[in-house]
């Protein structure tokens, strides 16, 4: 602590902010407003160290112009991206999801001889969410092996992705778990628990940029989105393209949920807006 | 075979009264002679309600500012002539309706959060949306159900039979209770509103919550009905009745649309939010009707 009163680390200037600010939201559509530099300094300050760098423009050059700029960039991805997650979170939703989403697309389906389902956790962080909707799908499911299921799982963080696919687990993250999901669905492994296999082998996860266009546009097809808590590091002009794609990605039917207490208020029309007890989700007509 | 619900009603003599006072102090409500004077003079007739008027007025739900009102007269002066009829008819007919026969407390509770957070969700819409009700959208809010508990009270058996139906089926309890008891909370509740002579707007948003567009004051009735569905959005739901909804496909929708409210201005994300966070003033409002002594004092 006072290593760091005394030795701060490089300065970065307000036009080498505005560089690195551009080039982390051409990228990858994350935004940094102007009171977020001392922030994002310190998370870039141990990119800095790993590359051996003085200074935050040097930095910048070797992110754009560096053969090995590519593999940095997904460093920097990792840096400057917030991971905070955790199973069942906003527990509204997630009963919106079991007791009446997933309820009203599978009779529909089955009204029309369909029996597969697609479901996506955009930007799933270390997994918590994604295996959150796959254990609740299996809930739902109640032992019919049937149906053909499964659940998407994408972030920009490798770091986080290589966690996730782990789906090892510690006493604390699995604080808000019910115990007879944690008795069906984890196994105790040491101090930690893994996620059970019949669970894990349903979510696929992937490297995907949300803010690369022509790899969402690929992304088809879905029946539930989880988009939660990512919009928030887009601005307006990011939320209002991406928004409008995964429109696109969804089943007609399909349901969107995105964070709770975030709005698409002047950011989409298109959807429905529907109120369940506690929570909002946008359905796709 | 029994007869209906609606004519054992009828019958029964015991019905819950609101105290003539109130009633009274509705009907100058119209009269366009009506002075702060006059109204004091009314509500005094009733001392005990007279008191709980001023310690409503006084409590930190009412307040404006750090000043404390000595008399009704200047709390009339303060908060307006329609707020105090607001108060007044709050106050009795939660006084009417509280104490008897509460069969099952739990549901009870629920009922009286569940017509208080309608209320101030009524408060919210109505002025999100500029109509200016006055604050009668929060009695007309605070009321809409009150056939529920009627039916909960003389006809617990049929009433339960409903709420178990509707938790079960995922079905509203207005259908329920036509399949139960052959009447729904609306009728009973406008039977309920006549014979205490209500005035004409609450009996109409008693009758018409579910329906605005057939109502005679379908600006009130929308509003209440909008409200009714907030405030079951944000779990204030009876425990029955918690299907899911579009607000934008609902009757109530419609008729402000129609009426030339701007619908599509309104942030319904926010206001969905907005009634989430005024959650913990229902809990206080109920404290403060039920023991106004405590409230009043809260932070005076
Ligand atoms: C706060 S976490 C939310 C995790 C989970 N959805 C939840 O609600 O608990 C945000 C995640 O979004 C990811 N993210 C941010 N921008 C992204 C982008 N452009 N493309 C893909 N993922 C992104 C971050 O890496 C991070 O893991
Ligand atoms: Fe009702
Ligand atoms: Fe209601």
């Amino acid at each position: 602590m006072d290593d760091r009163l005394k030795n701060p680390g490089p300065v970065m200037t307000d036009e080498t902010f505005v560089l690195l600010r551009d080039f982390i939201y051409e990228q990858s559509g994350i935004f940094f407003a102007d009171n977020r530099k001392d922030q994002l300094a310190s998370r870039l300050a141990f990119r800095l160290k790993a590359n051996n760098l003085s200074d935050f423009e040097k930095y910048y050059y070797l992110l754009k112009y560096d053969q090995n700029a590519a593999r940095e960039l997904r460093a920097l991805f990792d840096s400057v991206t917030t991971n905070e997650t955790s199973f069942f979170r906003s527990p509204p939703q997630i009963q919106a999801f079991q007791d009446k989403v997933l309820p009203e697309i599978m009779a529909a389906k089955e009204r029309r001889g369909e029996k597969t389902l697609r479901l996506w956790s955009a930007g799933c962080s270390t997994g918590e969410e994604p295996y959150t909707m796959a254990i609740v799908l299996s809930q739902v499911m109640n032992g019919r092996r049937d149906w053909d299921v499964k659940v998407v799982a994408s972030d920009i963080s490798e770091k986080a992705l290589r966690s996730a696919k782990e789906a090892v687990y510690g006493e604390y993250s699995l604080r808000s778990v019910p115990p007879e999901i944690k008795r069906d669905f984890f196994v105790a492994a040491g101090s930690s628990y893994r996620i059970v296999d019949e669970v894990k082998d349903m979510v696929e996860f992937q490297f995907l940029n949300l803010s690369d266009t022509r790899r969402v546009q690929l992304m088809r097809g879905f029946d539930v989105i989880f988009c939660r808590n990512v919009l928030i590091y887009f601005d307006d002009q990011v939320k209002k393209r991406f928004v409008s794609q995964l429109y696109d990605c969804l089943n007609h039917g399909g349901y969107l949920f995105i964070g709770h207490s975030e709005s698409l208020h002047n950011i989409s029309r298109a959807f429905k807006l529907v109120h369940f007890p506690g929570a909002l989700a946008y359905k796709k007509e | 075979m029994e007869p209906p619900v609606l004519e054992r009603l009828k019958a029964i003599d015991d019905l819950p009264t609101l105290p003539s006072v109130a009633l009274e102090v509705l009907s100058l409500a119209h009269r366009p002679d009506v002075t702060i004077q006059l109204v004091a003079e009314c509500i005094h007739r009733d001392p005990p309600l007279a008191a709980k008027v001023l310690r409503m007025a006084n409590s930190s739900f009412y307040r404006r500012g750090d000043r404390q009102v000595e008399t009704l007269h200047r709390a009339i002066l303060f908060l307006g002539l329609a707020e105090i009829i607001n108060i007044t008819t709050s106050l009795s007919v939660f006084s009417a309706l509280t104490s008897r026969r509460a069969v099952e407390v739990s549901i009870r509770e629920q009922f009286w959060d569940h017509s208080v957070a309608t209320g101030l969700m009524a408060r919210h819409v109505d002025k999100k949306l500029q109509m200016r009700s006055l604050g009668r959208e929060f009695v007309a809010g605070l009321l809409h159900d009150v056939g529920k508990i009627i039916l909960d009270q003389y006809f617990h058996e049929e009433f339960m039979a409903a709420y178990n139906l509707s938790r079960e089926q995922d079905r509203p309890m207005y259908e329920t209770e036509m399949a139960t008891c052959g009447t729904n909370h609306m009728e009973v509740g406008y039977y309920i509103a006549r014979k205490w002579n209500l005035p004409p707007y609450l009996q109409d948003v008693i009758l018409w919550h579910h329906k605005p567009s057939r109502a005679a004051f379908p600006d009130m009735a929308a509003v209440v009905s909008v409200a009714d569905h907030m405030a079951r959005a944000a779990q204030f739901s009876c425990g029955a009745d918690t299907m899911p909804f579009v607000l934008a496909d609902q009757d109530a929708w419609a008729v402000l649309k129609e009426r030339g409210v701007d619908v599509n201005g309104l942030d319904v994300e926010r206001m969905t939010f907005e009634m989430e966070a005024i959650g913990h003033q229902v809990k206080e409002y109920i404290e403060t009707v039920m023991n106004p002594e405590e409230g009043g004092r809260r932070d005076g």
